[in-house]
């Protein structure tokens, strides 16, 4: 056997730590020529034990602790434990409250796809549209900061309510930065749409189908960009999401571009739901009263975080501490449906294919 | 996408021989349903029963249900120990015992927006049949049990670790983690020995 013959295929490592991965994680791939054959995932680098923690805190406690699982989708983390709780308890939170849970999980998901349409110009080398959608993103950073005093860990959930108000001065505002968001958004999704550089590297790159899409059991925009038409604020409506009406974008061609372009939709269809939130708040409380016992018994929890439907079960036993908080986040089931979009890829596409389901590796392994 | 059918119990109960208890709850027109199985055997049968309708596994909750607490009992002087009745360890309605040793496993399927959850007890030293052959997704949460569990899960594809490294001991849920391990704040006797050296020898 020559040199020439052996070389037919290789077995490249790309991870744990790579220049073009955000976060932690090892790809075992298989290529041929410049040819992605197969990928193995392995992962394990940021797991914390998180969810053994939560059964040694409090029912109160874990509200701030599952905010620390994650840092782009922070707020979903505790909007989902705390509705488990409420419906363990038989709570019903005040509609004012509702609204405001939307308004903070929308103003969420805009900084989150700002941050990952952001990635993938920088994936793409066109850094000047990364640091563009970078300042865009800020206006949302400044929103987060005035209205809650942070810029990542919100705070804004509680048991029974949230933790925070909108008064007149901040509801006027909240709706002149969005004023001045709508048409930077516009302008951007413009560019994705038109730009050359963007359309030749994410165009028919990274393709996953429909049926796959089933198989893997993925959601959130990786789901919609392949023409599943499945949002947890429609299909299993919480907080205020029945009062409002929620766009869901959909594609079809399952490539790297159409999910850039659903998270660019979504959010303009986020900046629509934050408008009409601030057309529609009642009046009345933010939240229940009293601190309310959580009695035995189980329950789940859903929402759509910006990465997808994020799934929580909690048991409790009536001690102090619940019996078990198990999460399942939208990435998780996501990283399986990147084995095939990487296979038959160019090795120079990997990255900007791992960003395209905008994975969150510390939410994964907990 | 179709929701949770109107006759699920029924269905359930066709599909699991061994008896089912069934309860649901609805909160703003989401419907979640609980499906107690007393035979495990029967998951096979019934996670195929739920592939059909087209559910979509989301999650696999794995759990110890903690032994009932012992209730304080009257100290009397002059009380018979040997009167004392054995006590009975309480079993789930399918007959596993629920000692703090058995298994929880809690299968939550999404159809349309509901939820139903499927739920097998297993106990100590048992296994369960592995869905993955069914349900793709079923895949990393089945790895994720059993590191985390000294549960067994017949016929998995892919039985290796998922995020622990194979040098870390078996089944690390079912042991008593000190805090200062757990947050990793232990010293070790290395360390110990570097500061004594530094302040000029043991003695």
């Amino acid at each position: 056997m020559t040199a020439i013959e052996a070389a037919k295929t290789y077995t490249i490592p790309v991870g744990p730590l790579h220049v073009a991965l955000e976060e932690p994680m090892y790809f075992h791939v298989d290529i041929e020529g410049e040819t992605v054959r197969d990928v193995d995932i392995r992962a394990g680098h940021v797991h914390r034990g998180v969810e053994y923690l939560t059964t040694k805190r409090s029912i109160y406690q874990n509200v701030v602790l599952t905010e620390r699982i994650c840092a782009l989708c922070s707020n979903s983390h505790p909007e989902t434990y705390v509705m488990a709780c409420e419906q363990i308890a038989g709570l019903e939170i005040p509609l004012r409250a509702a609204y405001l849970r939307v308004v903070a999980a929308e103003i969420k998901r805009i900084a989150s796809h700002l941050f990952n349409i952001g990635i993938l110009a920088h994936l793409t080398g066109y850094d000047t549209l990364f640091m563009y959608a970078m300042q865009v993103r800020e206006i949302m950073q400044d929103v987060k900061e005035t209205l809650f005093g942070n810029r990542m860990d919100i705070g804004a959930m509680c048991i029974g309510g949230v933790r925070y108000d909108l008064d007149a001065e901040m509801k006027t505002y909240l709706s002149a930065a969005l004023d001045k968001l709508a048409p930077e958004v516009a302008g951007l999704a413009d560019t994705y749409r038109r730009n050359h550089t963007i359309l030749r590297r994410s165009r028919g790159v990274g393709l996953l189908t429909k049926e796959q899409a089933i198989d893997c059991a993925t959601v959130g925009p990786v789901a919609r960009a392949c023409g599943l038409a499945y949002d947890v604020r429609v299909d299993a409506p919480y907080a205020a999401y029945d009062h409002l009406k929620v766009d869901v974008p959909t594609l079809v061609d399952g490539d790297v571009w159409s999910r850039a372009m659903i998270r660019v939709s979504e959010i303009g269809a986020s900046i629509q739901l934050l408008r009409d939130c601030l057309r529609d708040l009642p009046d009345g409380p933010t939240r229940l009263p009293d601190r309310p016992d959580i009695p035995a018994g189980r329950a789940m929890g859903k929402c759509e975080a910006p990465r997808g439907e994020l799934v929580y079960f909690l048991k409790t036993n009536g001690a102090d501490e619940p019996e078990r908080v198990k999460w399942r986040v939208p990435s998780f089931p996501n990283w399986d449906a990147l084995r095939f979009m990487l296979r038959g890829a160019k090795i120079a596409d990997i990255a900007i294919i791992v960003n395209s389901i905008d994975p969150c590796v510390s939410c994964t392994e907990r | 996408m179709t929701r949770l059918p109107a006759d699920i119990q029924s269905q359930l109960a066709a599909a699991a021989p061994g008896g089912v208890e069934y309860s649901s709850t609805t909160t703003q027109g989401v419907v979640t349903g609980w499906c107690g199985l007393a035979s495990n055997e029967d998951l096979l049968a019934v996670g195929k029963m739920l592939h059909q309708l087209g559910a979509r596994l989301a999650m696999i909750s794995a759990l110890q249900p903690p032994a009932p607490e012992e209730e304080e009992e009257d100290s009397d002087e002059g009380a018979n120990d040997a009167a004392k009745p054995v006590k009975e360890i309480p079993k789930t309605f399918g007959g596993t015992p629920i000692d703090g040793k058995s298994y929880e496993l809690d299968y939550h399927f999404v159809l349309g927006g509901d939820f139903l959850t499927v739920i097998a007890y297993v106990p100590a030293g048992g296994s369960i049949p592995s869905l993955t052959p069914l349900f793709r997704a079923a895949d990393w949460p089945e790895r994720e049990i059993m590191e985390n569990y000294s549960l067994i899960v017949r016929d998995h594809p892919d039985p290796r670790r998922l995020f622990l490294d194979p040098a870390i001991d078996a089944a690390v849920l079912e042991r008593l983690i000190p805090f200062s391990t757990l947050v990793n704040a232990a010293s070790t006797k290395a360390l110990w020995d570097k500061v004594l050296a530094a302040k000029g020898g043991a003695s």
